[in-house]
């Protein structure tokens, strides 16, 4: 039986976001100047601790509010899709994040406030969302660490293919909380260092970032369409993948296959968190699917955004095709671990399409394949 | 009209069990040194989901409101001093993938689902598009203590899963049918979908927003 959902194009028909450097345009240029969203903080908020690299929405603090302060800068990023008119059966939302509202759990041991328990499962996060932006409750929830938004795009897409959606609508987000920083903090990923995906250097680090997105998938519409997505699950180990990268390697072969059969000229953003040997392994498994083309990651100056990275880096990676100019892997240098990571800026003009990848704890993998009309 | 059948069916209801039971009723199922780190909701996951003999091709489908809060909750008291265990196995969807890693089973997809209200509808969706020839559709909870207490964690301990075919096997045990409804807006709840599962009861009704679910069992 043909599977409808991927020999349907689905099309991007609106996408944003926000960052701690602005929203998509304004992320996409400060990117392009090389700056870097990432300072040191201490780890427990105002309780103090080592200095890690975080990137914090404009004024917000690591500690976590009652309600949280982050609800204002989604909703005015979301303002353009809200209403009643998504979230019902033919409008579906796929609210996705790794964290949602974990980190008022942490509030609430701290403070006792017992405000934040409204915020403390993802669906009571979720839920609260819909509300203050007007949505119908017709919602689904991923959450699967740092593929989580990818998910939603792949659900969401299939469902548009099948006819089941007029259109859908993926939100994702993740704010960084003492809760999480401590998690990676005491896997000792999160420490001193600034990251500098895919650099072959003695100390592996990563940062944390704020980030949000959205995006609208439908058949029609847009100058965006996705040619392709791909997922796979290693379940080698939670924090490690298969040493030969073969999980890399099930998730990109579809994609290469479909970026080689249309003669497609690509550059790749890559997950490259600052970690060694993933950073290692993406990029090495990257340049053999993808002979010769450029790889970016912008982990380096906006820090990990977590579950929602994938919809965060889509939309940049949008501002950036109409922006005619790729931002280089900001924090990066060399030696890196393959010779295709681009360190500077470059111009696009002449690529049809994108890869845009990001992997998670499990082995998880996700790849979508986007080109520009 | 989109029809699945199924192939297998497993619940597992250990009611008010606490955890160390759960770990030496379901041990056996697990490779040696595996089910000591496990969670109780890793256990019941890893031991419904191992009845369905996973493969590389199947793709999986798990929904959880509320995950692993028990993890969670120790996590939470761990700080200042916070435990890197603890803190990847209070992530969602370590419920599952412990048996799955315990197991060293890839699979092509995996969609976890957490949260209420349609969870159910909007899994099953996401299990009848998959283009996989079989998928685990699972789920369920765990228990909590303190969190529970709080209104944050779940108040049954309950596991199940299902693998869905596209076609009727020898030995299939029933039959699941969605028809889009545009009248559907009502859900099934995970507790409810559960409910039907345990005791093996027909169903026909809403199941998500425009869609409306029968579910028969025995030999189509």
């Amino acid at each position: 039986m043909p599977f409808l959902a991927d020999q349907v194009p689905v099309r991007v028909v609106d996408c944003g976001c926000v960052t701690p450097l602005g929203d998509a345009a304004k992320t996409c240029a400060a990117l392009l100047r090389g700056e870097r969203a990432l300072q040191r903080i201490p780890v427990a908020g105002g309780e103090g601790g080592d200095r890690v690299p975080m990137a914090m929405l404009p004024g917000r603090a690591l500690d976590e509010t009652s309600p949280p302060a982050w609800g204002a800068v989604v909703k005015k990023l979301f303002a353009p899709v809200s209403g009643p008119a998504w979230g019902t059966a033919r409008r579906p939302i796929f609210i996705t994040s790794s964290n949602f509202g974990v980190g008022s759990l942490y509030a609430y041991r701290k403070t006792g406030d017992a405000g934040h328990l409204t915020y403390g499962t993802p669906f009571a996060c979720a839920d609260w969302l819909r509300r203050e932006q007007g949505w119908g409750d017709n919602f689904s929830i991923f959450s699967h660490a740092c593929v989580s938004s990818h998910l939603g795009l792949v659900q969401a897409a299939r469902m548009v293919a099948a006819g089941l959606a007029e259109q859908a609508l993926v939100v994702a987000f993740d704010f960084i909380s003492p809760f999480v920083a401590g998690g990676f903090h005491a896997l000792k990923i999160l420490n001193a260092d600034f990251p500098s995906p895919y650099m072959n250097r003695a100390t592996g680090s990563i940062g944390l970032g704020d980030g949000a997105a959205y995006a609208v998938l439908a058949r029609e519409g847009g100058d965006f369409k996705i040619l392709g997505q791909s997922l796979h699950n290693e379940m080698y180990h939670f924090t490690a993948n298969q040493p030969d990268g073969a999980g890399f390697d099930a998730c990109l072969a579809p994609l290469a296959e479909k970026a080689k059969s249309q003669g497609l000229r690509l550059w790749l953003k890559g997950h490259g968190t600052g970690t060694l040997e993933a950073g290692r392994l993406e990029s090495t498994r990257l340049a053999e699917a993808f002979p010769g083309a450029p790889l970016v990651g912008w982990k380096g100056s906006l820090g990990h955004t977590l579950g929602s990275c994938g919809l965060v880096e889509l939309a940049l990676a949008i501002a950036a095709f109409r922006a005619g100019r790729t931002p280089g892997t900001v924090g990066s240098a060399t030696p890196t671990f393959a010779p295709a990571v681009a360190l500077e800026p470059f111009s696009n003009r002449e690529f049809d399409a994108v890869l845009c990848s990001s992997n998670a704890f499990g082995g998880a993998h996700a790849g979508l394949l986007l080109a520009h009309d | 009209m989109i029809e699945r059948f199924i192939q297998i069916v497993k619940t597992d209801a250990p009611g008010a069990e606490e955890a160390s039971a759960t770990r030496e009723r379901l041990k056996g199922g697990f490779p040696p040194g595996a089910a000591r780190r496990m969670t109780q909701l890793g256990m019941l996951i890893g031991s419904v989901l191992g009845a369905m003999e996973p493969t590389a091709a199947d793709a999986v489908v798990y929904l959880s409101e509320f995950g692993e809060s028990r993890a969670l909750e120790s996590f939470l008291e761990s700080f200042p001093g916070a435990s890197p265990t603890l803190f990847q196995t209070s992530i969602h969807p370590s419920g599952v993938q412990q048996g799955l890693i315990g197991r060293q089973r890839s699979v092509p997809e995996l969609f976890p689902f957490a949260g209420a209200g349609g969870i159910v509808g909007q899994a099953l969706l996401a299990a009848l598009l998959s283009p996989a020839q079989r998928v685990l559709f699972c789920g369920g909870e765990e228990r909590g203590s303190r969190l529970r207490e709080l209104g944050v964690a779940s108040e049954r301990t309950f596991a199940f899963a299902l693998a869905l075919t596209r076609e009727a096997a020898p030995g299939v045990a029933g039959r699941l049918v969605l028809s889009p409804d545009d009248n559907v807006v009502s859900k099934l709840s995970l507790s409810e979908w559960f409910g039907i599962l345990d005791q093996r009861r027909d169903y026909r009704g809403p199941l998500v927003d425009g869609f409306s679910l029968q579910l028969t069992w025995g030999p189509t």
